[in-house]
């Protein structure tokens, strides 16, 4: 399950992890001055201010246990997934082209329509999961988008911009 | 008896064409996407509730149920065609099964692990159809400081007590509470932390939580550290089945399974891994061969499939009773019954009695369905995980952009899933569980309201929980649920040390 191999026994603390840490102190902090702004409710034994006020200092003392943790030497295990290699160094550029892709095509779903933007997002998907056949990676994309949209709209009455393709459909 | 006529009218319901056909659909899809990686039934159900918004509640809910069976019989096949487990609860069939199925039993671990499940569901289903009523029957009576106390204690089992780190259950648990705590507080009318945008005045829909948390979340981080080559299906030749020797090695396993899993299911205690363990732990022990064990025995597959399966049917106990999820597939359909407006607990077995035991009813259909899906069709299922991952992950991409997108056609949610969609990648990167945020988002806004009430009831009184004797007790246990289980890994470090 686990790599055996690299990191010796004995290390400082990992920096991913500190920054991690710091982010949940960080939103606590924030949840706490958001909890600030809340006016106090009238007429209520308990106002709208109570629960997010535990909710704030909760994540701060969980923060910072973490970064005890942290500073303690721990680092976490990324997850095993069906389909992932654990031992495998993590590479940041496919998930980093999904998200361009996702993005891409959600600023485009209303100019261009339901289909093409999917379609987008469908492409960018399958070029980072490593399909290099681009013809045969359109093609599917553009028949799922079609399919998913002509299914959803006409089959279960659903409202999915059609951009471009107003009046084709 | 009652619960008997209850439940003959409840397959009244469940029988019509319509019905059946909305079952069929749902164990169909429920077991697909159990085969499927990167996609189970909690993803399915949120990805369907827009879908489902024009169906009558009955059938949205018999069909829910059909996916939510559906996964778990499809979860074994992955397990141990493919070694890789979906969830944790299919730890130990992709460990005994794997082998098997290395060792040419393939089809004779898929055949002990689909009628072990059936064996499960169906006495789990029973055990629910006597259970629930009568717990129901007591629960009108728990009062709303109780009910806090409860749901605080689910958060603790499900976060903190029985995971890999419960710190990290713990910020799990308040990452979904601060998010449920977006938009119009019901009781004043105050805007929390919209942060200006009017979208957010009506909170973030759960849906885009689920959605982005799981499938964007776990495209992304597939996608970082995808395997090369791809991965290494065990052919299957042939239905799924069993020998004599088979059989009489796996029934014992699989209602000692049933004994464990729906009791852990039941009581909101941490879901299915617990028992699955257990299960595997006691056949070992049991076993006239202990060596075949971790070389693919195939009572290490029987019993923790059975208790799974039990322990599913036991998490609707809980659910259905109290409005208590304790599984994020739980959580969903709670949210789910929210969106038709219903408030699932005790008095939903009175205000809605055709929609309870018409589902019910669809759990004893589902599961003989399920059973007639899976051992002659196995290899059909087994084919799906032949699927090219570029184009799997891409479509459930698309699917999760439908979904959230049509639950308010509004692209301002596209964006809020992304957002999501990260923030999942750095859970899995950071190994926090995804389930307890999600029981947060569901379950924070009722606690609040259910501690509200407590405190208004009792006219400002704190003590109130601690006068009030259920309440006293619970969060006793939610205190010992915290500390007893530091104190025996304390123990244990001791000892080993």
């Amino acid at each position: 399950m686990t790599e055996p191999s690299v990191a010796p026994a004995r290390r400082g603390p990992s920096v991913p992890d500190l920054l991690l840490a710091l982010g949940v102190l960080l939103v606590g902090g924030l949840l706490l001055t958001g909890t600030l702004q809340i006016p106090f409710g009238i007429n209520a034994a308990v106002g709208p201010r109570a629960f997010p006020l535990v909710v704030a200092l909760g994540t701060l003392l969980l923060g910072l246990a973490l970064l005890v943790a942290v500073l303690r030497g721990h680092r976490a295990e990324p997850a095993a997934e069906e389909d992932t290699d654990p031992g495998q160094p993590a590479d940041l550029r496919p998930p980093g082209l999904i998200l361009a892709g996702f993005l891409a095509g959600t600023l485009l779903l209303h100019p261009l329509g339901f289909v093409l933007g999917t379609a987008i997002m469908y492409v960018s998907v399958g070029y980072a999961y490593g399909e290099r056949r681009l013809g045969l990676l359109v093609g599917v994309a553009l028949a799922v988008a079609l399919v998913t949209y002509v299914a959803f709209t006409r089959g279960l009455g659903l409202s999915l911009p059609p951009g471009l393709l107003r009046g084709v459909l | 008896m009652e619960a008997l006529s209850a439940l003959l009218a409840g397959f009244d319901t469940a029988l019509t064409p319509m019905n059946l056909l909305w079952a069929l659909i749902g164990v169909t899809l429920g077991t697909l996407v159990g085969v499927l990686p990167g996609i189970g039934p909690a993803l399915t159900v949120a990805l369907l509730l827009p879908v489902t918004a024009k169906l009558p509640p009955v059938s949205a809910f018999i069909m829910f149920a059909g996916i939510y069976y559906g996964g778990m019989f499809g979860g074994s096949t992955t397990s141990i065609l493919l070694n890789t487990p979906g969830e944790s609860s299919s730890i130990i069939t992709a460990l005994e099964g794997n082998r098997m199925a290395r060792r040419g039993r393939a089809a004779a671990a898929l055949a002990t692990a689909a009628i072990g499940s059936f064996v499960a569901g169906t006495i789990g289903t029973i055990l629910l159809t006597f259970a629930a009523p009568a717990i129901a029957d007591v629960a009108v009576q728990i009062p709303p400081s109780a009910k806090f106390a409860l749901m605080l204690l689910a958060f603790i089992t499900i976060s903190a007590t029985f995971g890999g780190s419960p710190l990290r259950g713990l910020i799990s648990l308040f990452f979904g509470l601060a998010i449920g705590l977006v938009g119009t507080d019901l009781q004043s009318g105050q805007a929390r932390f919209t942060l200006g945008a009017p979208e957010l005045l009506d909170g973030i829909e759960f849906v885009t939580v689920v959605i982005g948390l799981f499938a964007v979340g776990e495209t992304l981080y597939v996608a970082s550290r995808l395997r090369r080559g791809g991965a290494s299906v065990i052919p299957l030749a042939g239905n799924a089945r069993m020998n004599r020797e088979d059989w009489r090695r796996s029934w014992k396993p699989w209602l000692r399974g049933t004994a464990l899993g729906f009791p852990f299911g039941a009581v909101p205690a941490g879901g299915a891994e617990i028992p699955t363990f257990l299960s595997y732990t006691l056949e070992k022990k049991l076993s006239k061969h202990p060596e075949e064990f971790g070389q693919g025995a195939i009572e290490g597959v029987a019993g923790p499939e059975a208790a799974n399966n039990a322990a599913a049917a036991g998490v609707l106990v809980p659910l259905l009773t109290l409005g208590l999820p304790t599984s994020a597939t739980a959580a969903i359909l709670l949210a789910a019954f929210q969106g038709y407006g219903l408030q699932p607990g005790p008095l939903l077995f009175v205000t809605s009695p055709e929609l309870v035991w018409g589902l019910i009813a669809s759990l004893y259909i589902g599961n003989v369905m399920l059973l007639a899906l899976n051992l002659p069709l196995a290899p059909l299922w087994a084919r799906l995980l032949l699927i090219p991952r570029p184009f799997l992950y891409a479509a459930i991409l698309v699917f999760s952009t439908v979904g959230v997108y049509s639950l308010n056609n509004s692209v301002f949610d596209l964006y809020l899933l992304a957002l999501f969609g990260l923030i999942g990648y750095g859970m899995r990167r950071f190994d926090f569980p995804v389930t307890p945020a999600i029981i947060g988002v569901v379950l924070g806004p009722a606690a609040e309201s259910q501690f509200r009430t407590a405190v208004q009831a009792s006219s400002g009184d704190f003590t109130v929980f601690l006068r009030q004797p259920l309440s006293a007790f619970i969060l006793l246990l939610v205190l010992a649920a915290l500390v007893v289980p530091q104190v025996l890994r304390w123990r244990a470090r001791r000892t080993t040390a």
